[in-house]
């Protein structure tokens, strides 16, 4: 497989093009065309389709390949997050389509059937395509458990009036059907072999201050919210940065460090409106509407589809801040992260494990190893706590006894992460340590000795970096926002960074906030994972419901493009779900994201104590 | 146990007068196996296993490093665990070494002070003994000669005799566990009729005339320290505009010399004992070999250095001014800069020894060595043995340095 064609098959499907979250501004084409094959991720699928003769040269082909004005945006956005470059990519296919173009080839035109013909009528011809250039955007994601299927058409309807004409329409003609918003995609949820109903268009943001909510529309990613929300001093509860906010609403119930404090699923909005799998209008505060809080712990069929939601607004904080408290071991990581919880300590509270930490702090892979080697065996901190919230609540984290690493000493460690690497001294610093080996966080101006010894700066940070980006990178490292606690995970714009080495499959579960059965639980995973040569790696616990539960990450690592990986991960995962199946059943207390799924309104206390 | 092992142990067994040394991949255990071994002696190691390393292999790199070729025939590694009924070993294994043993010197030890390690150091200090005790008894050994420290003899003041602790209170848990080491050892040889030697050892360093040294805590570790806080600064200095460096007033001086101000806080004025390891190589296979009917012997100074004295020879080995000794009860008063902060936090274990007023009696050491005198710790030989630690990276190269 040759360089541009491997980078075309590692596109993680994460849908970062799509979001603005460095400043560079979005690929133009594909916010005027809306399809996902006109963003660099359907261009990187539609190269390796092409390359590998999947589909044929096509009109739609020939226009996604012009729209493209190598423009580079997408180098510096897929860089942060996978280290890849497209634009490598996105200039091989307008190589390819030139190419076949000045040999005098014709590109394949897509006849109209009747369906389509009827898709058409009802968004308009721009917006309901049958062509595999356009269809081939939407085929595959990496989850591992989920074969690629080609869908038969993709429509994208600019109203709710429209999704409804369109569910009853395919409904009439007894078309299967997917709605999407187009965000990010890992797990195979909407991968179909027929009509991908693609909401992408529908970004509606209206805020209505006076009752502390925004509407937004199923096109709206996480970002693009969290940005307009920021702007009026306001914060909402989001997942990842590109994962649209009604998708999300749907699919899992928003997650994030900040549930800790804004809850999980219903707890996130005041009113939603869907399109129901028969095509007609309900809003979930309709005395009449069916009963979308409800939770059943299984697999659940679609009941309909949300068209917008009312999210609720956070107030923001001047002296918010954040800290890291470290742990040697995770048994008082979730203990201290419990008890911040049912003391009410803090906005977000999260337990990371290391991998997540120097994932999402470094800036390239070689940087993410050397750094989880640094806070694993040098600090002594394979897990640490982190709390953000107001100085009140981080005075509270202070009276708990525990040193911590504060907003400017994170700002240090980050960006004299080189530094640290090869310090001698650090050795010194656990020789001291009186009690943890991380004691030494409790000398004072320990901020100023580390910041003499690291030197930290954004040149040195970004060393690694592909020089012909550096100069970028290097701009980007220095300004604050880049190791602002705060902003990093209200934003979360690094979290995607976790599938850098390997893509991943996610194991999410919510149970009690109980070491032993975490404990017993991440060690089954870690068994399956293990037999099958799986990489695996703790992810994080975030407390809920105050402390009586929370939700625990795992996550298995495997290589897309490695038939034996993929099959390895597919056992391990069956295994996984094994474990779940059976602490589910014994202890009754269990749940598993996957049945959230299409249940993603329901009140919390149905879905944890139902 | 490796097979090899196994065939070697039977070829152990051939005669008595075989000296079982435990502790040998440590700093006083390795010289007194070297010393041993070089006097013609035969040996057997009795260590830990280790997942990363099997004993055999540590103590050829030892030997290495000491320069000697491993003795055939004079020279037996056996992993064992004192935790564990008969050592860990096979009953057959186990009578086969008894019957070997002639004498038992204990060199192991868990030197940590850190109360977070108090159980660990408990266990290996105290718990271990019982297992050990009985291997002496089973082996009928001719003596056994137990490593302790000067500083069992606790927080006392004054002259601390050559006899068991009195003391109730400790600098640290190493000490505490070290005086009740005593107290279970001198017990049971005592009902057991087995003779015993104590030695009692102060601060050891490295070799007082090549410098050289496997362990680099106690006296190197604050001269390490310090050369990791001018390393900063001086990187600061050089590479980063100073700007950090200025805010707690150091500077670059003449002929390169930095300005480093930094006050140590003592609780009071006292000394550091301190003999170097050939002394205490010599001291104690004098006590071993010479004598007949047991004691406890201190293998100490009776010139301690003034904490003044090591802070000028750092000055001058650093090429740093500006290190000052505080004593008294201000340390908590006074607003300290970021590297006073780290250096006070650094030595915080060794401060109740940078100021002991205790003196060590030596009345069985120069009887048992004929008043040998104790080599001076001079600027030369403290450099001799910084220079080595820093060939060595104050330990991470050891090993590989200089034969």
């Amino acid at each position: 497989m040759d360089d541009i064609l491997r980078t075309a098959g590692n596109c993680r499907h994460y849908a970062m093009c799509k979001i603005d979250f460095l400043g560079t501004g979005v690929c133009a084409s594909g916010l005027e065309k809306h399809y996902a094959s006109f963003y660099p991720q359907g261009r990187m699928d539609l190269y390796a389709a092409l390359a590998e003769n999947r589909v044929p040269v096509t009109e739609k082909c020939v226009e996604i390949s012009e729209s493209c004005d190598l423009c580079g945006k997408c180098d510096y956005q897929c860089y942060f997050v996978n280290e890849m470059r497209p634009s490598k990519v996105m200039k091989a296919l307008k190589d390819r389509v030139g190419s076949f173009l000045g040999s005098g080839g014709v590109p394949v035109r897509t006849e109209d059937d009747e369906i389509l013909r009827g898709l058409k009528r009802i968004v308009g011809d721009y917006w309901a395509s049958g062509d595999p250039a356009v269809k081939v955007a939407y085929h595959r994601d990496l989850c591992p458990l989920v074969d690629p299927k080609m869908p038969d058409y993709v429509v994208m309807p600019g109203s709710k009036e429209d999704v409804s004409s369109v569910i009853k329409f395919l409904n009439a003609h007894k078309i299967r059907y997917t709605v999407r918003g187009n965000g990010a995609s890992s797990h195979g949820l909407v991968i179909t072999g027929g009509t991908i109903i693609d909401l992408n268009r529908m970004k509606t943001v209206e805020f209505d201050e006076k009752n502390w909510t925004v509407k937004v529309g199923p096109g709206v990613a996480a970002f693009d919210l969290q940005r307009e929300a920021a702007k009026r001093g306001y914060r909402v509860n989001t997942a990842e940065p590109a994962a649209l906010v009604c998708a999300n609403i749907m699919c899992s119930g928003m997650v994030s460090l900040f549930s800790a404090s804004y809850g999980i699923d219903a707890d996130n909005f005041t009113d939603a409106e869907f399109v129901s799998v028969g095509g007609s209008f309900f809003s979930i505060n309709d005395p009449a509407a069916p009963n979308m809080f409800s939770f059943r712990n299984s697999d659940t069929a679609p009941r309909a589809f949300c068209i917008s939601a009312d999210i609720k607004l956070h107030p923001v904080f001047d002296d918010e801040s954040g800290v890291i408290v470290p742990f040697e071991a995770l048994a008082p990581a979730v203990e201290f992260a419990r008890e911040c919880a049912m003391r009410r300590i803090g906005i977000a509270v999260g337990v990371l494990g290391s991998e997540y930490v120097s994932a999402f702090l470094a800036p390239t892979k070689k940087a993410a190893a050397a750094a989880k080697h640094v806070f694993e065996k040098k600090l002594g901190m394979p897990y640490v706590v982190l709390v953000i919230g107001d100085s009140h609540a981080l005075r509270s984290v202070s009276d708990l006894g525990r040193p911590v690493i504060n907003q400017k000493l994170f700002r240090t460690i980050c960006l004299g992460m080189p530094a640290l690497e090869s310090a001698g001294w650090t050795g010194l610093l656990s020789d001291v340590s009186v009690g943890e080996p991380f004691d030494y966080l409790r000398l004072e101006k320990f901020s100023d000795l580390a910041e003499a010894a690291l030197a930290p700066s954004p040149a040195e940070f970004t060393r690694d970096i592909d020089p012909e980006l550096r100069p970028f990178f290097q701009e980007l490292y220095s300004r604050p926002e880049m190791t602002d606690i705060v902003r990093l995970n209200t934003f979360r714009i690094t979290s995607s960074r976790i599938g850098r080495d390997k893509p991943f499959a996610a194991l999410v579960v919510y149970l009690p906030m109980d070491y032993a059965l975490i404990s017993e639980m991440k060690n089954g995973f870690a068994a399956a994972a293990g037999k099958h040569g799986i990489k695996n790696e703790f992810g994080f616990i975030t407390p809920i419901d105050g402390g009586k539960r929370c939700i625990f990450e795992y996550d298995y690592y495997f290589d897309n493009n490695n038939p034996v990986e993929v099959a390895a991960v597919r056992k391990a995962s069956d295994e996984a779900c094994g474990v779940i199946a059976e602490y589910s059943a014994k202890t009754g207390a269990v749940r598993w994201i996957g049945h959230i799924v299409n249940q993603g309104c329901a009140r919390k206390e149905n879905i944890l104590y139902g | 146990m490796t097979r090899t092992e196994k065939k070697g142990a039977g070829a152990m067994l051939a005669g008595k007068s075989t000296v079982v040394i435990t502790g040998a991949t440590g700093f006083l255990g390795s010289h007194i196996m070297a010393s041993m071994l070089e006097k013609g002696r035969r040996v057997i190691v009795l260590g830990r296993p280790s997942q990363k390393e099997p004993l055999r292999d540590r103590v050829e790199k030892l030997l290495r490093w000491f320069g000697i070729t491993w003795p055939t025939g004079r020279l037996y590694t056996v992993e064992s665990d004192f935790l564990k009924p008969r050592c860990g070993l096979p009953p057959e294994r186990y009578a086969e070494l008894c019957a070997a043993t002639d004498q038992i010197i204990h060199c192991a030890s868990d030197t940590s002070f850190f109360e977070r390690g108090r159980a660990r150091v408990f266990e290996s200090n105290v718990g271990c003994l019982k297992e050990l005790l009985e291997f002496a008894s089973a082996s009928g050994v001719s003596f056994f000669h137990y490593v302790s420290t000067a500083y069992a003899a606790g927080l006392v003041t004054g002259l601390c005799p050559e006899k068991l602790p009195a003391a109730s209170g400790f600098t640290n848990v190493y000490e505490e566990s070290k005086a009740l080491a005593e107290k279970v050892v001198t017990g049971y040889c005592s009902e057991n009729s087995i003779p015993l030697n104590i030695l009692r050892p102060s601060i050891v360093y490295g070799d007082s005339v090549t410098g050289r040294a496997l362990k680099f805590n106690a006296l190197y570790l604050p001269v390490k320290s310090l050369a990791h806080i001018r390393d900063i600064y001086l990187n600061d200095i050089i590479n980063h505009g100073g700007k950090k460096s200025r805010e707690c007033g150091i500077r670059l001086g003449a002929a390169g010399r930095l300005l480093l101000p930094l006050r140590i806080y003592l609780p009071k004025s006292g000394s550091v004992n301190l003999v170097p390891v050939d002394y205490f190589v010599r001291t104690a296979l004098s006590i071993i070999e010479k004598t007949s009917h047991g004691g406890i012997y201190h293998i100490t100074t009776d010139a301690p250095s003034p904490p003044e004295t090591l802070v000028a020879f750092a000055e001058r080995f650093l090429n740093i001014c500006g290190v000052e000794i505080v004593c008294g009860n201000s340390y908590n008063k006074i607003m300290r800069n970021p590297p006073e902060e780290l250096f006070n936090r650094f030595i915080e274990p060794y401060r109740p020894y940078m100021s002991d007023g205790r003196s060590f009696e030596r009345k069985n050491t120069d009887a048992a060595t004929g008043g040998a005198s104790v080599p001076a710790c001079s600027y030369e030989t403290f450099g001799r043995c910084m220079e080595f630690a820093v060939a060595a990276d104050w330990g991470g190269r050891v090993l590989d340095t200089g034969q």
